[in-house]
């Protein structure tokens, strides 16, 4: 099978990357192991931490970063920005058609409509409540692996509460302190834009009705919750209030927090838990996070809930086969990004042919996220495939079935040396007025050596990502660096 | 700002100083013992579990490494030190966006060294350096928040919650040691008052405003009522009005501005000479319940907006 290194090609190492190769070599393995755990210490200190569910030893671990960057060439990145705002275009269209439209793609047969309303994060209590300029996905953090022969493709929207964009952050500001020669070498775009952008997105789908300053503010579970350092970092970097549910209420179908001078009156809530715990009027009533009212207030037109209600209709494994199709019907367009080659287990004739190959496949659950459930075909035993087999065949609708993307390798840091890990991309994109991608995004690197899973639930770490505009390649200004490295750094 | 966080950092306030306060009457207690008859011992320790407001929870004989085992380590206790420091990073993580990153990190690293730390050897083995770093990192954990905090609401929570916390603390020690020593007409002369001044780091401070005659009524006087003392009940409760003055929308004509403004009064114009006498305990007592009354209101009055009102909203559905 073919395997794609991001920084070995098959002529040496890459052009983009051949400065910043230079460079490590240069520090040499002491040096680039006392720079790691310079990173280590950082992000202790800091307190970026998550946690992980399930895990006695994992209750609260320092965020793993690798002291490798990952480098997207401009012209790459070129590519991949013009994929993920012509498909989160189209997953807004696609949602607010569904929700407060004439629900035209189903009825055109682009989309089954069983397949749409089977989803499990489909909503029917969000029909009938619009967002100002459609911006469903305020957030969406969208997927892409890198193939055998080094294509971009995505392999799954997260269009809910996707997580990670504080860590993108917070990784560059580690890599400047860590590498900082390496870093001045390159002319990489900035990301710490991102918390204006979101403001500014969330401003302009605040209710017509709010006043021209709308009060924003972000809802987290709570402490507990294993990104609370994310929600934390979003409201810092916005400037609005970090809210939990007991600091919100609703009254005449209005919001409300409570403060020290009374009750102040919300317009747009960020919100980061999921919808099952938004509102225990309408979703479960068990839950003590949310807000009672809140999706009533939505529906008043006084508040919006960002992302709205009900977007997991549309980031569904069973629906992700339908994005390219829904592309063309929405844009008119061909897809910049395609998909990952996927089944459907409810297809008979596709169900016969998965089952007689399913070590060769991914199985995915299609309502699970994070990485848990998946059966990798090629790795699983026996029983395994025998168990999964016979759940497919008691709930085709609870599954999918993909190729093996053999995703691409990037050397990392591992035990004092570089070494090729598994590799992914979580590039995240702000839909308001306009649909922007912040440059590069969460590289997920599988620490394990042969993994394929690169979640940070599952022990997978993470790599600054660069996204450089002017690359030098030829040896004249390479020599010139290597001069000027020695004329910067002291060591 | 959220009704949460201003409880938070109140907290946060509290917590840190209760840390402190507990460092440094453990650390007087232990050192006042080793120069004193064992026959004292029980006492003094069961004064000072009743001075940290312990007395109803703690269970356990009353002798050196029980009591100190249980104010430093014992995470059962939520007064004990750990248990503080704990809970202090608990506010703080959740005020990441509200306090500075500074003062996040004296909190979150502080937390740290000491959970790391083998607590047990070190108060059997070097309870003056042990202590000592506790106090010196609490102060430094005030001096951050003093040196990285703008002068806003957020600030003057941590200050309130301080201030009272070490009023409360202050009252407690008059009421309870002090009281002790003048009524059982006890003979303890220079030592014992001595401790007692240590106790809120005043000893020096009362030797240069007086002097070393250490007399019993002036202790008292200058513990409640110095005015430029900072740990006298006076100066705390100053502090704590000046702080609700400006944290309330509406001014001290609140409940919560009556409650400070009666408990500053009882305390500025009282008559020390008489109250030293017969009715000391009486008068420590009332000043101690307008004191908690005091946290009572700051409770209702910035706390909790809105809770009748969900009431409401919630029965009407």
């Amino acid at each position: 099978m073919l395997q794609f290194d991001e920084i070995h090609g098959p002529d040496g190492v890459r052009p983009h990357y051949q400065q910043l190769m230079d460079r490590l070599t240069g520090l040499g393995p002491a040096e680039l192991t006392e720079r790691f755990a310079m990173l280590e210490s950082i992000f202790r200190t800091l307190g970026i931490t998550f946690a992980v569910t399930g895990h006695e030893e994992g209750l609260e671990r320092t965020w793993p970063m690798d002291l490798v960057p990952r480098i997207v060439p401009a012209e790459e990145w070129a590519h991949i920005e013009a994929g993920l705002i012509q498909r989160v275009r189209t997953l807004n269209l696609f949602l607010e058609d569904l929700y407060v439209g004439e629900q035209s793609a189903i009825k055109d047969g682009i989309i089954p409509r069983w397949v749409v309303e089977t989803a499990d994060g489909y909503v029917r209590e969000a029909h009938g409540i619009g967002v100002p300029a459609g911006a469903r996905c305020v957030v969406s953090g969208v997927d892409i692996v890198r193939d055998g022969e080094g294509t971009y493709r995505v392999l799954e929207d997260n269009l809910r509460v996707p997580s990670g964009i504080s860590y993108v952050l917070e990784n560059r500001v580690a890599m400047t302190r860590v590498l900082p020669v390496a870093f001045a070498r390159h002319s990489i775009r900035p990301v710490n834009h991102y918390g204006s952008s979101l403001l500014r997105a969330l401003r302009s789908a605040a209710p017509y009705a709010a006043p021209a300053d709308p009060t924003v503010v972000v809802l987290t579970p709570g402490v507990a919750n294993s990104a609370y350092f994310e929600h934390a970092f979003l409201a810092r970097q916005m400037g609005v209030e970090l809210v939990e549910g007991r600091d919100l209420l609703v009254d005449d179908h209005r919001v409300y927090m409570r403060t020290t001078r009374g009750l102040d009156r919300v317009d747009v809530v960020y919100r980061r838990i999921g919808d099952e715990f938004l509102d225990p009027l309408v979703f479960r009533q068990d839950s003590l996070l949310g807000v009672p009212g809140l999706a009533g207030a939505a529906r008043a037109g006084n508040v919006t809930i960002a992302n709205a209600m009900g977007n997991g209709a549309a980031d569904d494994k069973g629906v992700y086969p339908f994005v390219p199709a829904l592309i063309t019907y929405f844009t008119g367009e061909k897809p910049i990004l395609p998909n990952v080659a996927t089944y459907l287990c409810w297809e008979p004739d596709q169900r016969e042919a998965i089952l007689s190959r399913m070590d060769q496949l991914v199985i995915k659950p299609v309502a699970e996220a994070g990485g848990y459930g998946i059966v990798i075909g090629p790795h699983a035993d026996d029983e395994t495939l025998a168990a999964t087999a016979d759940a497919i065949r008691a709930n085709p609708r609870g599954y999918v079935a993909q190729e093996v993307v053999q995703l691409s390798t990037h050397p990392t840091f591992i035990n004092g040396q570089l070494a090729p890990r598994h590799i992914d991309l979580r590039p995240f994109v702000i839909s308001g007025e306009t649909i922007e991608v912040i440059p590069g995004g969460l590289t997920r690197v599988a620490l394990r050596e042969g993994s394929l899973i690169v979640n940070s639930s599952q022990g997978g770490g993470s790599k600054d990502t660069w996204v450089v505009d002017d690359v030098a390649t030829n040896d004249e200004s390479s020599s010139t660096s290597k001069e000027a490295i020695g004329a910067v750094s002291p060591r | 700002m959220l009704s949460r966080h201003a409880e938070d950092l109140y907290w946060l306030g509290r917590y840190v100083e209760r840390a402190e306060d507990t460092a440094r009457m453990l650390d007087v207690t232990f050192h006042h013992l080793l120069e004193s008859p064992p026959a004292v011992e029980a006492t003094a320790w069961r004064e000072l579990i009743e001075i940290l407001y312990l007395d109803q929870v703690f269970e356990g004989t009353l002798d050196r490494p029980t009591v100190s085992g249980y104010l430093v380590t014992d995470t059962n206790n939520p007064g004990s030190i750990l248990s503080s420091v704990a809970r202090a990073r608990d506010n703080a993580r959740g005020l990441r966006d509200r306090i500075s990153t500074e003062l996040w990190e004296a909190i979150n690293v502080f937390y740290l060294e000491l959970a790391a730390a083998d607590l047990t050897l070190g108060v059997e083995q070097r309870a003056y350096a042990l202590l000592g770093d506790i106090k010196s990192r609490c102060q430094l954990i005030n001096g951050v928040a003093a040196q990285t905090m703008p002068r806003d609401e957020g600030y003057r929570f941590i200050v309130l919650g301080l201030m009272l916390e070490r009023a409360e603390m202050t009252c407690r020690l008059l009421a309870i040691r002090y009281a002790r020593l003048v009524n059982t007409g006890e003979r303890m002369g220079f030592h014992a008052w001595v401790s007692v001044l240590k106790s809120v780091s005043a000893y020096e401070a009362y030797l240069k405003s007086h002097d070393a005659s250490l007399d019993p009524t002036r202790v008292l006087e200058f513990l409640l009522l110095d005015p430029a003392f900072p740990r006298s009940v006076l100066y705390c409760l100053r502090q704590v009005e000046q702080q609700l003055e400006r944290l309330t929308a509406d001014g001290l004509q609140t409940d919560v501005g009556r409650a400070i403004g009666r408990v500053r009064a009882r305390a500025e114009y009282c008559d020390v000479s008489s109250i030293a006498g017969e009715g000391l305990d009486s008068f420590l007592e009332e000043l101690q319940t307008e004191i908690y009354q005091v946290a009572d209101q700051v409770d209702l009055y910035f706390f909790r907006s809105g809770a009748d009102l969900q009431l409401h909203t919630v029965q009407s559905v």
